[in-house]
């Protein structure tokens, strides 16, 4: 296994800005998916999959949800004396203030780095969401003989600022590495996970930093000319996170068969909550929705994704909506196209729609 | 040892349940699946747990692998600690030979060592056969309270059940004035819950006694409790109120998964309070198809529902194709119910495949004669083929073929 060779570290934190609804609260990493996961559970079980034995986890702000939620790595067997995860909070020094890129928070966490004596490391981000054998993207890295290795998808690429598109020669090293400018056609674009050496990644900290550059990216496009950087095609699920909407539209793909197989292809960990089964009422109509433990169902629910504690009363209709922990939908209330946070009440008779392609979003704990 | 705790907690988990027959030929009864994502063991260890006992020792005998791999270091109980948690405690061998557990007196008395290693004020006897939600705390303090050597939890059961049970006369002051084992004419219908609580010393000096008493059976409810009695110590019972239900028939087990669709049934697992821990799986949240129908049920993670349920009890894991129906049934983990088949009235133990067509179980309403109804048993992975039929009370523990 090439894995146990790599230390894995995960930005929880980075393309906050892309859905600010759900992560002004909490960071990326915490968002919750799938009705009983976090964002971070994916990367950190794609890690624990491959056999990587050792995580840091980036944070910068409001980590409390995601502090609370990993707690000391137990649920992903990552609670260990040798290796196991880490929580790497921001590292400000007085001069420089909050870290701004990816190469100013892995600068500040530059002795963590050093200290685990893992030949590789591994870089990702919450927001891309897959099931990848990453023991097989290091073997690549390996094997090719690369500086960096990046995964990249083929597809329309996500509408983020910085996504960007590779050009590669036959020998799948990359040769130019833009930023988007159509985001309509099919394109090789960037899924920002990436395989890099330790000391490499350690030297090209130390020279950001003296040149105050604070975006690893633009390290990187800088040195293609120099260094070995090749693709990795990643095929099959995978979807990047870039807005409200993608979140609700990635979360109905979900509800198809052949997409639950390939995301949960290998086992995926969460925090477990211990809660009760989900409990169907004598009047409860479910069609096509998933549903998490915790559940009580009396009334109608089509096309949802219900997370865990999630209360539906009698003649509630529930339609395309995600509801998420602890909900509770009351009597009679008609909910279409909604994203409802955590604790939201929406009381006996309301009626709240939104359209597909404009969900609406309902904040925590508010009440209706 | 660091900390010294007023009480530990003995938790006999030997049984094999024989009653249970097919669904406990691999595993311990108190191993066997429970209301859709616990084991029966998960009531007694969440119930330690809540009431703020944290050392148990678990007596394991019969059949202990799957038990030992499920109870592992404690930490779905919060029992994986420093000082204390929890302890598989397997008969060993000795200098002077090796023995089974001979009764539950005598388990208990092989492992007087473990006790004394902690030392505690009290010892609190438990069995891993039941479900319920009790705080031992609660029960510890009575004893406190009325200074006694032994305190016994009893319930209040139907007259006409009476007889099953071990019963007390007790008086007014709660303590035990007689012992009744299964008498055909009850005088009384307070009935040992078989959870105990002494005082160490004596229960120390008791357990050696007992061992050293010729043709004892070495068990508690027979031998060392109406010792105790006969020498005039302090005996008292503590009234326990609430859901209590032995597990150790296939008919009462099945019986006690549906009792949690039963809203007048006072069993509450929904407590965040009282929470019943367990070991899951790392499954995704259920799904449920476009054409299924599922009413009064309860359906756990990993569960792929295509097909109708009603008034069942899904566990972890289980598919029920398009077109198939399952209904006043157990469905344990991992098991595949194909497309057309039928399953009614049953238990279907893990994962076992029920092929397109067959059925299995029948109503007792369809029944000629009613005495001959009973809940159909499905053993681990056994398949019923396609178009097969399972009669009602029948226990299928080999692939039965299909029906050509």
């Amino acid at each position: 296994m090439a894995a146990k060779n790599v230390l894995g570290i995960i930005f929880s934190n980075a393309y906050d800005e892309v859905m600010p609804e759900l992560t002004s609260l909490r960071t990326m990493g915490s968002v919750p998916f799938a009705g009983r996961y976090r964002l971070i559970d994916f990367q950190l079980s794609n890690m624990v999959n491959a056999g990587i034995p050792q995580v840091g986890v980036i944070t910068k702000g409001n980590y409390r949800s995601l502090m609370d939620h990993v707690g000391n790595g137990k649920p992903w067997d990552l609670s260990r004396k040798r290796g196991g995860m880490t929580i790497l909070p921001p590292f400000n020094t007085p001069e420089t203030g909050m870290f701004k890129g990816k190469a100013d928070s892995l600068f500040g966490s530059i002795t963590y780095i050093s200290d685990s004596n893992k030949d590789y490391v591994l870089l990702a981000d919450c927001n891309v969401i897959c099931n990848i054998d990453y023991d097989n993207l290091v073997k690549a890295h390996i094997a090719k003989n690369a500086d960096i290795t990046i995964a990249y998808a083929y597809g329309i690429p996500p509408a983020t600022s910085s996504a960007s598109e590779f050009v590669m020669d036959e020998n799948g090293r990359i040769t130019d590495d833009r930023y988007v400018d159509c985001y309509s056609s099919e394109v090789n674009y960037s899924l920002k996970i990436m395989v890099i050496g330790r000391t490499l990644l350690e030297r090209l900290l130390y020279e950001a930093h003296s040149a105050r550059v604070d975006d690893f990216e633009t390290i990187i496009r800088k040195n293609l000319s120099f260094l070995a950087v090749y693709g990795y095609e990643v095929k099959g699920f995978v979807r990047t996170l870039e807005s409200l909407r993608s979140y609700y539209e990635i979360s109905m793909e979900l509800l198809k068969p052949e997409n639950r197989k390939a995301l949960f292809a290998s086992p995926v960990y969460t925090k477990v909550r211990d809660q009760f089964p989900a409990v169907y009422g004598i009047s409860a109509k479910v069609k096509n929705s998933l549903i998490a433990d915790g559940c009580k169902i009396d009334g109608e629910v089509e096309n949802c994704i219900l997370f865990r504690g999630v209360t539906v009363a009698k003649g509630a209709k529930l339609k395309n909506c995600i509801v998420m922990q602890d909900s509770y939908i009351g009597d009679n209330a008609e909910i279409e196209c909604v994203i409802a946070d955590k604790s939201v009440v929406v009381k006996p008779n309301k009626k709240l729609c939104g359209a597909s392609n404009y969900p609406i979003y309902v904040g925590k704990g508010i009440v209706i | 040892m660091a900390m010294k705790p007023e009480c530990i907690a003995m938790l006999l988990a030997g049984g094999q349940g024989s009653r249970l027959g097919i669904l406990t030929k691999q595993i311990a009864k108190p191993a066997v699946p429970y209301g859709g994502k616990y084991r029966i063991i998960d009531f007694p260890l969440s119930n330690c747990v809540n009431s703020g006992i944290y050392t148990v020792g678990v007596l394991t005998q019969y059949q202990p692998l799957e038990l030992n791999d499920y109870i592992g270091n404690g930490q779905p109980w919060d029992l994986d600690r420093e000082n204390g948690g929890v302890h598989v405690l397997s008969p060993y061998q000795q200098i002077k030979g090796t023995e089974w557990y001979k009764g539950t007196a005598n388990a208990i008395y092989q492992n007087i060592n473990f006790i004394e290693r902690y030392d505690p004020e009290y010892v609190l006897i438990l069995s891993g056969d039941h479900i319920y939600k009790m705080d031992y705390s609660k029960m510890i303090d009575y004893h406190k309270e009325k200074n006694a050597d032994c305190t016994i939890a009893m319930l209040e059961v139907p007259w006409d059940e009476a007889s099953r049970f071990g019963l007390m006369i007790v008086n007014d002051d709660g303590s035990i004035s007689e012992f009744e084992e299964k008498p055909k004419n009850p005088r009384s219908n307070k009935a040992s819950m078989g959870v105990y609580v002494f005082n160490w010393k004596k229960l120390r000096q008791y357990l050696i006694d007992d061992e050293a008493k010729e043709g004892s059976s070495n068990d508690f409810g027979h031998d060392l409790i109406p010792a105790m009695h006969e020498n005039g110590e302090r005996m008292f019972a503590y009234q326990f109120d609430g859901y209590w239900k032995d597990v150790g028939t296939i008919n009462s087990l099945w019986d006690a998964n549906l009792d949690l669709l039963n809203p007048k049934v006072d069993l509450n697992l929904d407590d965040d309070t009282w929470k019943i821990y367990s070991r899951s799986p790392a499954a995704p949240p259920h799904y449920i198809g476009q054409n299924a129908e599922i009413e009064s049920s309860m359906i756990t993670e990993g569960c792929d529902i295509e097909g109708k349920i009603d008034f069942s009890v899904l566990f972890a894991n289980v598919t029920v194709e398009e077109g198939a129906e399952v209904k006043y049934s157990i469905v344990m983990p991992g098991t595949v119910v194909k497309k057309g088949a039928v399953v009614q009235y049953s238990i279907v133990a893990e994962n076992a495949v029920i092929e397109e067509g067959a059925v299995v179980g029948e109503s007792p309403e369809n029944m000629a004669d009613v005495n001959d109804w009973g809940v159909a048993v499905i053993g681990n992975g056994v398949t019923i083929g396609k178009g097969a039929k399972v009669a009602p009370k029948a226990m299928v523990d080999e692939d039965m073929g299909g029906a050509e």
